[in-house]
């Protein structure tokens, strides 16, 4: 894929040098980033608006804050310090499927289930970055936890590229019947989905787009950039088609800003951050907007 | 015309967290009938038809005997659902029948027939209308219109008509009957003894397990004086 790179890296130089585009435009590891983005916001936007109409925002986030540990115990088994997808993957998924197993074998409330295994997963992780820290650079450790673009390379391009063909052909295809398992398992059911298998399906493809996107936004705030677009995008919206609209626009909007802002007005802060900080944006504008407007809650004229 | 199959429940039983919800349930829904199924709350209706859907785990044996491929339509008494949501009448008839993303509109080929049930339950040109801004009845009335999008062959329902006016109850009823005229295979949750009494040919009070089955009379003769 690399002539294809290529191609677009010279395509926003010279877009820069007419003026089109911000100087940072210039930068190598700005264009890589761009282009991360470009697959990550519409993946994150349409993965978003699943994730509120289930109610799995908590769960999601239990899934980012998963991943810190996996990187401490990737780290410690000798995986690469910037790019430890294996044991990060690992472990997320792991952590994702006991955690979904345990919730269908338990009366106990969902938010105080994930709230247990979030404590004991964060609890390892910091435990193990104890030993981790004394491996690596303080530096790279905030990379992965906050997202750093200098590390964003081809080969983290051809992962993103592969990791959007799979969950948007995966979750183009089941879209509506893993939002209908969640409404109503017995309706889905009987309209031929696999409920107990969807919601494992979900959570694996939840844990792919973590361990996928973590470079540019960090094992932390990966999940809010799941979350926030998708949050805003719902503050605006009167059907689907405009919530997943709006979702995919406002989180290719968050990348993009939160990749190029920084860079051009010289604001030393973590691509991660930044990101996170314009969906934030996004949301508290949305939300006026909606209490403008009347929530948008009254009918329209049939 | 249609003919569903007939519905073979022998010696079902259901462990819930250790109590027995259900035992020892036989159970027949036959083509061209309504079978309503009733009884008093916990009394295990609704986990009897979450486990006829395939979302309980049983003991005993849950038959469909008739042609193969048949259409089972299904109406919820309610959805699990955020009424704030962005999900218009058309988004959730397209997330219930078809495979295409819903948010990518509804496909032309179920859209007709969609339309078609909206319309028969009186909610032509509310397709574009917020679930959530619906009342009761009409939420109710969606739900019954999603389960006649395609016709089915076999119609299992919640007690659809819990939050409807007399009006639509006997709008759902008059279809009921229809399809019951077409050879469809009924079988109906239901709460409202008298509605019971106006559509059923066969009932089955349920109380943890089969507490009386036969036609409306006798069983409502049965327990004449005990709340239903």
């Amino acid at each position: 894929m690399s002539p294809v790179y290529d191609a677009l890296r010279a395509l926003m130089e010279w877009l820069a040098g007419h003026g089109a585009l911000p100087n940072a435009f210039f930068l190598q590891f700005v264009a890589n980033a761009v282009m991360a983005s470009l697959l990550i916001g519409p993946l994150l936007g349409v993965l978003g608006t699943m994730v509120v109409v289930k109610r799995m925002a908590f769960f999601s986030q239990a899934i980012g804050n998963a991943a810190l540990t996996g990187v401490s115990i990737g780290v410690l088994l000798g995986e690469s310090n910037t790019s430890p997808y294996i044991s990060m993957f690992g472990f997320c998924l792991i952590f994702g499927v006991v955690l979904r197993y345990t919730q269908q074998r338990t009366s106990l409330s969902s938010d105080v289930l994930i709230g247990v295994f979030l404590s004991i997963s964060l609890a390892i992780g910091a435990s193990l970055l104890l030993f981790v820290s004394a491996r690596m650079n303080t530096h790279v450790l905030e990379n992965i936890m906050f997202g750093s673009i200098l590390t964003v390379n081809y080969g983290d391009l051809d992962l993103l590229g592969v990791v959007f063909f799979i969950c948007m052909t995966l979750g183009g295809t089941f879209y509506n019947q893993m939002l209908l398992g969640s409404i109503s398992p017995s309706l889905a059911e009987v309209r031929g989905a696999q409920v107990r298998v969807l919601e494992y399906a979900f959570v694996v493809l939840i844990t792919i787009v973590t361990v996928a996107c973590v470079k540019i936004v960090g094992a932390v705030l990966v999940e809010a950039l799941l979350v926030v677009p998708a949050a805003a995008a719902r503050n605006v919206s009167r059907s689907l088609r405009e919530f997943v609209g709006y979702s995919v626009l406002f989180s290719t909007a968050s990348c993009m800003l939160g990749i190029v802002m920084p860079m051009q007005f010289n604001i030393p802060i973590p691509s991660g951050g930044a990101i996170i900080l314009v969906a934030a944006a996004l949301f508290a504008v949305t939300a006026v907007l909606r209490n403008a407007l009347g929530g948008f809650r009254v009918a329209r004229p049939a | 015309m249609t003919k569903g199959p007939h519905v073979s429940i022998r010696n079902l039983s259901v462990r819930l967290g250790g109590v027995q919800v259900l035992a020892g349930i036989d159970l027949d829904a036959a083509p061209g009938r309504v079978h309503c199924v009733v009884g008093p709350n916990g009394g295990g209706k609704t986990t009897l038809l979450r486990a006829l859907l395939g979302q309980m785990p049983y003991d005993g044996e849950i038959a469909f005997e008739g042609e193969p491929g048949f259409v089972t339509g299904y109406a919820p008494q309610s959805l699990d659902l955020d009424r704030s949501l962005p999900l218009t009448v058309n988004d959730l008839m397209a997330l219930m029948g078809q495979r295409r993303p819903a948010f990518l509109g509804r496909a032309r080929a179920t859209a007709q027939v969609q339309d078609a049930a909206l319309g028969r339950l009186g909610l032509a040109g509310k397709g574009e209308r917020l679930f959530g801004v619906l009342s009761g009845g009409e939420r109710q009335r969606m739900l019954f219109a999603q389960a006649l999008a395609p016709m089915p062959d076999l119609l299992v329902m919640d007690e659809p008509t819990s939050n409807m006016d007399e009006a639509g109850a006997r709008l759902v009823e008059s279809i009921v009957r229809d399809l019951r005229a077409q050879g469809s295979t009924i079988l109906w949750v239901n709460h409202d003894w008298e509605q019971v009494r106006r559509v059923a040919d066969d009932v089955t009070l349920l109380r943890g397990r089969v507490a009386a089955r036969g036609a409306p009379a006798q069983v409502l003769e049965r327990v004449a004086g005990e709340p239903a």
